[in-house]
């Protein structure tokens, strides 16, 4: 029989950065197992991606394939499911806690609450990521397109920025449902807006010019800027180069980052004047 | 007692609460007050070092305000906390380090998950090395009897085996001072025994413990020292032993009774000598307690008044328990 006085003990975890890498790895891997805990994590990874594609092919049956039309297409449905995801792993972060009735023991570890929901949204926007390699792969397998990339470094370096900056929007966009208890209607309606401003769909140039101050507002717009010029022969977008679209995309992903870290210390006055941030 | 916290005071008390308040406002959709409840209207106590402490008092009381408060997950209206010697205000993440918070309930854990899972976690986020996790967890699961269950999803767990998970997460990161607020709430009697025993080896170990509850009973088992509170004030403070000795002038009349219905409660309520009546009559047998000076001599009268159809299964004549000293006090 084990006594308590048996436990062993050690010293605490207590650098800056240790400490943070411990929760983050934490977060990121507790929000995996509950992720594939689920069986319905088939439905967005490998059902949405095959209907996706499916639909694209019934109404572009008719073009040539090998077109580069098409290998816009597929990119754009990837691109599309990324998003998808990055909304969905934003609900999900730390509004997980609150439905699942584990909020208050979140909030009450002696870390910020913000190191704990960048774990989870990261997990959730790899996924999407995974979800978009899913579907760049059957499309590209269905239509039998060459996957002749013009840069293959630089669209893999677009996409890692892409995928960080698509975090990063993820947090803010928690902080905004913490603070809102109208989050759910706010994500929902801002999925379609963000889906034609980000230029997912079609190029962002050829959105009406309201539309244009929010479009270069959202940092992943330039990542998919960038992702298209290095992807797709002869891309005609906006008039930046690679390079300016990931510069701007890199500090407007600060931006958000300050932002929301910003936020999340609003949130934790928030829960600490209220008691709670459950949902009751 | 000093108007200032010395550091000497904060070596003997662990906790040490002065004036503490809490107000809850309720508001409407566009953000005007409707409503302001005064939860906690100035409290004062202290424990000690090692101690283990119970907040008693019934729903609503402040029991679950007060420990919110007590482990920063609330801010006060007024007053002041010192948790050991920090500051409820400003320490935030040094007090969380330091103690372990066990809520009543099924909430809290990651159910779709395993129980070590939920453990190595909560260990990571209190910043315990990994390395000293992986040996103590097992041996934590050991001692709140969940080894060779700990590879199960939480979901399949009994709501026993669930907060005896929760007390084992309070302890990953080894805190110095324990919060249970009513932590055997919904449990069946074993289930409850298991875990007053587990709090009772914390004590044994040198933890400091607040525990609250509405059992009495479990109150005057456990605790050292127990603080009656009711409607956000404290409106006693003793040894179980002491307060018990408030009600020393009464005994108590047990009645087990079939087919006794509220105009009987009232029937007794009327008899002179008697202080006051305590009835259960939701199941089919019914439990009155009756505390009165007279002791067995009120028997014949407690038979008198009962009516046709209805008969007394047993009855015991009792000391008074803290359960008859908390009535009085709530009461008042
Ligand atoms: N978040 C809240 N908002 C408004 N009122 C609250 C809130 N939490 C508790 N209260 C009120 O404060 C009082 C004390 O509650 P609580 O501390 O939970 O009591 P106990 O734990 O002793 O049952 C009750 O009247 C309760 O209704
Ligand atoms: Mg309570």
């Amino acid at each position: 029989m084990v006594s308590m006085q048996d436990l062993p003990r050690g010293k605490r975890v207590d650098g800056y950065v240790s400490q943070k890498v411990q929760v983050l790895r934490a977060s990121i891997f507790l929000t995996r197992k509950l992720f594939f805990a689920d069986p319905q994590w088939v439905i967005p990874n490998i059902i949405a991606p095959f209907i996706f594609t499916l639909v694209a092919f019934f109404l572009f049956q008719g073009e040539t394939s090998g077109s580069s039309f098409l290998l816009y297409l597929v990119l754009g449905s990837g691109l599309m499911g990324m998003w998808g995801t990055t909304i969905y792993a934003s609900a999900n972060s730390i509004g997980f806690d609150r439905w699942n009735g584990t909020m208050e023991a979140t909030l009450a570890a002696p870390i910020p609450l913000s190191w704990i929901a960048l774990g989870r949204v990261l997990f959730n926007t790899l996924q999407g990521v995974l979800n978009a390699v899913f579907i760049l792969v059957i499309g590209l397998a269905w239509f039998r397109v060459g996957f002749g990339l013009v840069n293959p470094g630089a669209f893999f370096l677009a996409s890692v920025a892409t995928f960080l900056s698509l975090s990063s929007f993820g947090l803010l966009m928690t902080t905004i449902l913490l603070l809102s208890r109208k989050g759910g209607f706010i994500t929902n309606s801002m999925e379609i807006p963000v889906y034609i401003a980000t230029g997912t769909m079609f190029p962002v140039i050829l959105l009406p010019i309201v539309y244009l101050p929010f479009a270069f507002m959202l940092a992943p717009t330039w990542g998919i800027e960038a992702i298209r010029i290095a992807a797709l022969p002869g891309y005609v977008g906006l008039p930046t180069t690679y390079w300016q679209d990931m510069v701007i995309m890199v500090a407007e992903t600060l931006a958000y980052l300050g932002l929301a870290f910003f936020l999340f210390k609003r949130v934790e006055a928030y829960a600490k004047r209220n008691g709670t941030l459950e949902e009751y | 007692m000093g108007e200032k916290t010395t550091t000497a005071e904060s070596q003997i008390w662990a906790v040490s609460v002065k004036g503490l308040t809490r107000e809850y406002t309720t508001r409407n959709f566009f953000g005007g007050v409707t409503r302001t409840t005064w939860a906690l209207s100035g409290i004062d106590f202290q424990i000690a070092n090692g101690e283990l402490f119970g907040l008693i008092g019934p729903n609503g009381a402040g029991k679950t305000t007060t420990i919110k408060i007590l482990t920063t997950l609330l801010t006060p209206t007024g007053g002041d906390a010192l948790i050991l010697g920090l500051n409820v205000r400003k320490d935030l993440y040094e007090i969380r380090r330091r103690i372990g918070i066990v809520f009543g309930g099924e909430r809290g854990l990651y159910n779709r998950v395993t129980a070590v899972d939920n453990l190595r976690y909560f260990s990571d986020l209190y910043g315990v090395d990994p390395k000293v996790a992986k040996e103590r967890i097992p041996k934590l699961l050991e001692i709140v009897g969940l080894a060779g269950r700990e590879k199960e999803r939480v979901e399949k767990y009994s709501r026993g085996m669930k907060q005896r998970l929760h007390i084992a997460k309070a302890l990953v990161h080894d805190p110095e001072l324990i919060f249970l607020d009513e932590p055997t709430i919904g449990l069946d009697p074993a289930g409850a025994r298991d875990i007053r025993n587990m709090v009772r080896d914390l004590k044994a170990q040198g933890k400091t413990i607040l525990l609250t509850t509405h059992y009495m009973f479990e109150a005057e088992e456990l605790c050292q020292r127990v603080g009656v509170i009711s409607k956000g004030k404290i409106v006693a403070l003793d040894t179980p032993s002491e307060l018990k000795n408030m009600v020393r002038d009464i005994s108590v009349i047990d009645l087990r009774t079939y087919g006794a219905t509220m105009d009987y409660v009232e029937a007794l309520r009327a008899i002179p000598d008697v202080v006051r009546v305590v009835a259960d009559l939701e199941s089919e047998q019914q439990s009155i307690r009756i505390q009165t000076p007279m002791g067995a001599d009120l028997l014949p009268k407690v038979v008198a008044s009962l009516p046709a159809g209805a008969k007394i299964i047993d009855r015991t004549i009792k000391e008074p328990t803290l359960e008859d000293a908390y009535l009085r006090l709530v009461e008042e």
